[in-house]
């Protein structure tokens, strides 16, 4: 009889958690719903996305908007956890270079498709990264070419060449007080600030073959030992570069040019408002990343999409999406989180015809975006690798790039 | 009747083992509902070739294990999840265990003090992670204004940035979060211990080292045993503390087996490498639990 | 009450060195939570803030409306505890009082699970809830933080119902006691250091589980304290003066919840229920 009671009860048990199991998932799946993973940029704030959540929903009765507000760290993972589960949502921010990844999951779809024609035709051709085999693969929403900013107090030269560059370095470091420049030493997802140089010293990452395919990886050009050669003096042997470099990724040391510690940075968009967030007592100028003496600049440019997922609400999402590019919207985005304009209407905008804004303008010009490969991530990982090698001393430039690009040739199959 | 011979069917059905199997239903099928197929899954998937769906493509046999046997990398990640592993678990365990007896004497503020002893486990680990980070900071971190102000050491080196340094920073971090689990867990363990058996001891004048090793250490032996197994396992697997410190920088000195599976599954969706790496971390951690469960068991008969 | 702690003095040095030690951080973490944001980035930097910012707080609870996530994580932490108790009580006891044929393979079982690090199953626990139309639910996480708990909690029963003495349940059970009784008004009573503790390891995983928020939350509302956390953690730049901040508080049920639960882990043994 005990016995009895005690399985009983156990049973009641099991049957309560399935019962509020099956009656927490259920939801009344009346209206069409449009999940949106939404980047926490800098400078984005809650504010703006419930309202845009709420004014979206009132405008249109019929689908419920629903945006996940995500860490930008995290999106990766969320995304892809989020896919490999079966169930990704209908829209998406990421980084452009993740579409080629998402295109061979075939798991996006192309957008032109679903939104309106006056979206689409405002959206600024120079913008249109996420232009993948003559299709839109994904609406930009953040694009910014990187650039120079020097603070005045410190330094006036904007340096027309790297080899410049490093001159008025050696004359402006003064440590421990103040450092000439940034130099991100430690591992983060991007490969900055290699990239600057790299591309700085006409470099390309990778041969491009006639059908336009990408060959084998040319980091060891003599353009890359350059460039890893010139980096590696700036830190170790001229030291103008900030104290602990290596132990200081890119959002570490970025604060102390905020903080008026170190004259010169290479750096993207967002400055202005990081600065003013970190309580700059300056306004920081801005110039062009130089060219070595003899290149042409060639700044890199990094461009965030919105993409949208096979199998979800797409039509919904569209819709979605031709609210969201109002004016009356992306603007306010984009002044938020510092970015240049994606549309050609906001472009016009009187708040954006800042010098920031117009040395970013000038940039995209001639900017050059990451390599355009599946497996990039890893590739990234393993040149940078290969720098901080040559940074501890481990292994020259020309060795530790030349192990970069056979390790790179071989996970690619080349 | 040969009763001498209980039949299997007895064995297996009688009434104490029926109760058995009732009370551990529950469990058991939560368990098995939720961990079955992911666990299976993964197993399996390192004899597959994957794609970026995580869906398995072909079947390859060990060939994934042999491409990944061959480089000389894995084999220096092993092995240092291993040096890793045992470096934090024992130096978790001695700090937890000299606490633990600390906080078992009894006086004032003692409750306050078992409250703060908690803090580094009250914060969630990529969390406290971040925040060591910033402790560690070059520039801005106080750690090393600290060392330089107190004279301690002047030029204290730059802690995420060198392989060594990065390396204990890593595992300090890691042994900090789990010093309080291990007090705490031991100091319940002391609880079971009477009294008195440490009265009759000091009765005859026996002294408190003796105390310790003679009825605290056996006492609390089960505890011990199966805290530290634990441990190795959740450390083995500690994929935050090292990826947010270091991304298992500088040039992968801190990268450990987890953090690879972390990067090739999440960053660039190389599930069967990731794979491989879970089925060899299985392997590792299955050996250490069977060591130990000898250990078990057999204390368990005395 | 001070003559008593004369002896004692050896061991309230220790703790406090040690203390001083352990909770660096944590000195850090105050410090950087009464900075202004400029502060923060002062060279060199300063244990003592200039001037005290404690508008940090009113910022981070009421503009990023901290308080919401602080009910989720509740919801979550206690309803994991809960069900991690129903799971592993009687499981514990089976183990430890009762023989049967598959003993050691169901030890060993709870044991395997733990061979997998959250990180290494998410994708597949995902497709499961999403199978089981669990996705965005508190349920969801109830029940991934109580299978990722539970292999602790139940060696740990298991272990402090083995060093109850059986002859404290035989003379109960000779007394009229059914096993359920025994269960219930003996071994638990005196195993309540152990199921303290079990208790709070669990809350504590749960309290501070991120993997699985992140993963099978969508809705706002129902996310766990420590994704609000990351709130702080931009793309360029961290707000160290809010992260502190909202640490701070997030830190503080727990060690409230400790305080209060922490005379129930000291109840030993009630001396005389050993001696026979």
């Amino acid at each position: 009889m005990k016995r009895l009671k005690l399985v009983l009860s156990i049973l009641i048990v099991l049957l309560l958690a399935a019962g509020l199991a099956f009656a927490g998932g259920q939801k009344a799946a009346e209206k069409q719903t449009v999940t949106f993973f939404w980047a926490e940029y800098d400078g984005l704030t809650e504010d703006y996305r419930a309202s845009l959540q709420d004014a979206f929903n009132a405008a249109h009765p019929d689908i419920d908007a629903d945006i996940v507000s995500t860490d930008w760290d995290l999106m990766y993972d969320k995304l892809t956890t989020s896919i490999a589960g079966g169930k990704p949502p209908e829209l998406s921010v990421i980084g452009t270079r993740w579409l080629l990844e998402l295109m061979t999951m075939d798991v996006v779809d192309e957008v032109t498709q679903y939104l309106s024609k006056s979206t689409v035709d405002n959206i600024a051709p120079g913008a249109m990264e996420a232009k993948l085999k003559g299709k839109l693969m994904g609406l930009p929403v953040a694009a910014g070419a990187r650039i120079l900013a020097y603070n005045p107090n410190l330094t006036t030269t904007v340096p027309k060449t790297m080899e410049e560059l490093r001159e008025v370095c050696l004359k402006v470091n003064n440590p421990p007080k103040v450092y000439a420049l940034i130099m991100p030493g430690k591992l983060h997802t991007e490969l900055t600030d290699f990239a600057y140089y790299f591309y700085a010293a006409g470099g390309n990452f990778f041969k491009m073959e006639p059908d336009g395919s990408y060959g084998k990886c040319t980091v060891n050009s003599p353009e890359g030992v350059k460039a890893l050669s010139f980096m590696n003096k700036l830190a170790q042997e001229d030291k103008v570069v900030q104290e602990g470099y290596l132990g200081l990724d890119r959002m570490d040391s970025h604060p102390l040019f905020y903080t008026g510690k170190v004259a010169y940075t290479f750096i993207g968009a967002w400055v202005e408002s990081a600065a003013k967030n970190a309580g700059a007592p300056f306004q920081p100028k801005y110039g062009q990343i130089p060219p070595f003496a003899g290149q042409k600049q060639k700044p890199l440019i990094i461009t965030d999409s919105i993409a949208m997922f096979k199998g979800t609400n797409l039509e919904a999402a569209g819709t979605f999406l031709d609210f969201f590019y109002k004016d009356e919207w992306k603007a306010k985005f984009d002044e938020a989180i510092g970015f240049p304009p994606v549309t050609i209407s906001a472009g016009k905008l009187p708040q954006f015809q800042t010098p920031l804004y117009k040395i970013l303008g000038e940039a995209a010009l001639n900017a050059q975006g990451w390599p355009l490969i599946e497996e990039w991530a890893e590739c990234s990982n393993i040149i940078f690798n290969a720098q901080i090698e040559v940074h501890l001393g481990k292994k020259t430039p020309q060795k530790a790039l030349d192990d970069a690009a056979a390790a790179i040739d071989k996970l690619r199959g080349k | 009747m040969a009763d001498a011979s209980i039949s299997l069917k007895q064995k297996l059905w009688n009434s104490e083992a029926r109760l058995a199997y009732l009370l551990l239903l529950p469990a058991v099928v939560v368990l098995l509902t939720f961990m079955f197929y992911p666990i299976v899954y993964v197993l399996l998937m390192a004899f597959y070739k994957t794609n970026k769906l995580s869906r398995m493509v072909a079947f390859v046999g060990l060939r994934n294990f042999t491409s990944e046997m061959s480089d000389p990398e894995f084999w220096v990640i092993t092995g240092r999840s291993m040096l890793w592993t045992t470096l934090a678990v024992v130096t978790k365990t001695l700090f937890g265990m000299i606490i633990a007896l600390i906080l078992n004497v009894r006086y004032t503020g003692r409750k306050i003090a078992r409250m703060l002893f908690i803090i580094p486990w009250a914060s969630a680990v990529p969390i406290s992670s971040m925040l060591w980070r910033w402790v560690y900071h070059p520039v801005y971190g106080l750690l090393n204004h600290t060392l330089k102000v107190t004279g301690l050491w002047s030029t204290p080196t730059t802690w995420l940035g060198y392989p060594i340094p990065a390396f204990i920073a890593c595992i300090w971090v890691d042994i900090w979060i789990g010093i309080p689990f291990m007090a705490l867990v031991f100091l319940a363990g002391m609880q079971a211990i009477s009294e008195d058996l440490y009265e009759s001891a000091s009765l005859d004048g026996v002294n408190w080292w003796q105390k310790f090793f003679f009825i605290t250490l056996p006492g609390i032996r089960h505890i011990v045993l199966i805290a530290t197994l634990l441990s190795c396992l959740w450390t083995f697997n500690d994929f935050n503390t090292i990826y947010i410190l270091t991304m298992g920088g500088p040039a992968g000195a801190t990268d450990i087996l987890i953090t690879r599976i972390y990067q090739n599954a999440f960053k660039w969706l190389r599930f069967d490498r990731a794979a491989v790496m879970a089925f060899v971390t299985f392997l590792i951690l299955t050996g250490l639990s069977i060591i130990y469960s000898r250990v078990y068991f057999k204390e368990e008969r005395l | 009450m001070k003559w008593r702690n004369r002896g004692k003095l050896p061991a309230v040095v220790i703790t406090i060195v040690l203390l001083l030690f352990l909770l660096f951080p944590f000195f850090v973490m105050i410090s950087t939570m009464l900075k202004s944001s400029e502060e923060v980035y002062a060279s060199p930097p300063t244990w003592i803030p200039e001037r005290l910012h404690l508008s940090n707080f009113i910022t981070v609870w009421s503009e990023f409306e901290l308080y919401i996530f602080f009910r989720s994580s509740i919801i979550i932490a206690v309803g994991a505890t809960i069900f991690n108790t129903i799971l592993t009580v009687p499981a514990a006891y089976a183990l430890a009082r009762l023989r049967f044929v598959g003993r050691k393979f169901t030890l060993y079982l709870f044991l395997v699970i733990q061979m997998f690090s959250p990180v290494i199953v998410i994708i597949s626990l995902f497709k499961i809830m999403v199978g089981l139309n669990l996705l965005d639910t508190y349920f969801s996480l109830i029940i991934a933080n109580t299978v990722f708990t539970i292999a602790f909690t139940i060696w740990m029963m298991n272990g402090y119902f083995k060093s109850i003495p059986v002859e404290i349940e035989e003379a109960a059970l000779i007394d009229g006691c059914s096993r359920v009784q025994t269960i219930t008004r003996i071994m638990i009573p005196i195993a309540v250091p152990g199921l303290v503790t079990a208790m709070i390891y669990t809350f504590i995983y749960a309290w501070n589980e991120f993997l699985f928020g992140l993963t099978f939350i969508h809705s706002r509302p129902k996310m766990p304290l420590v994704l609000a956390l990351y709130n702080f953690v931009g793309r360029w730049s961290t707000q160290w003066e809010l992260l502190t901040t909202a640490t701070f508080l997030a830190i503080i049920p727990v060690l409230v919840l400790f305080y209060v639960i922490e005379r129930r882990l000291v109840a030993g043994l009630a001396g005389g229920a050993v001696k026979e």
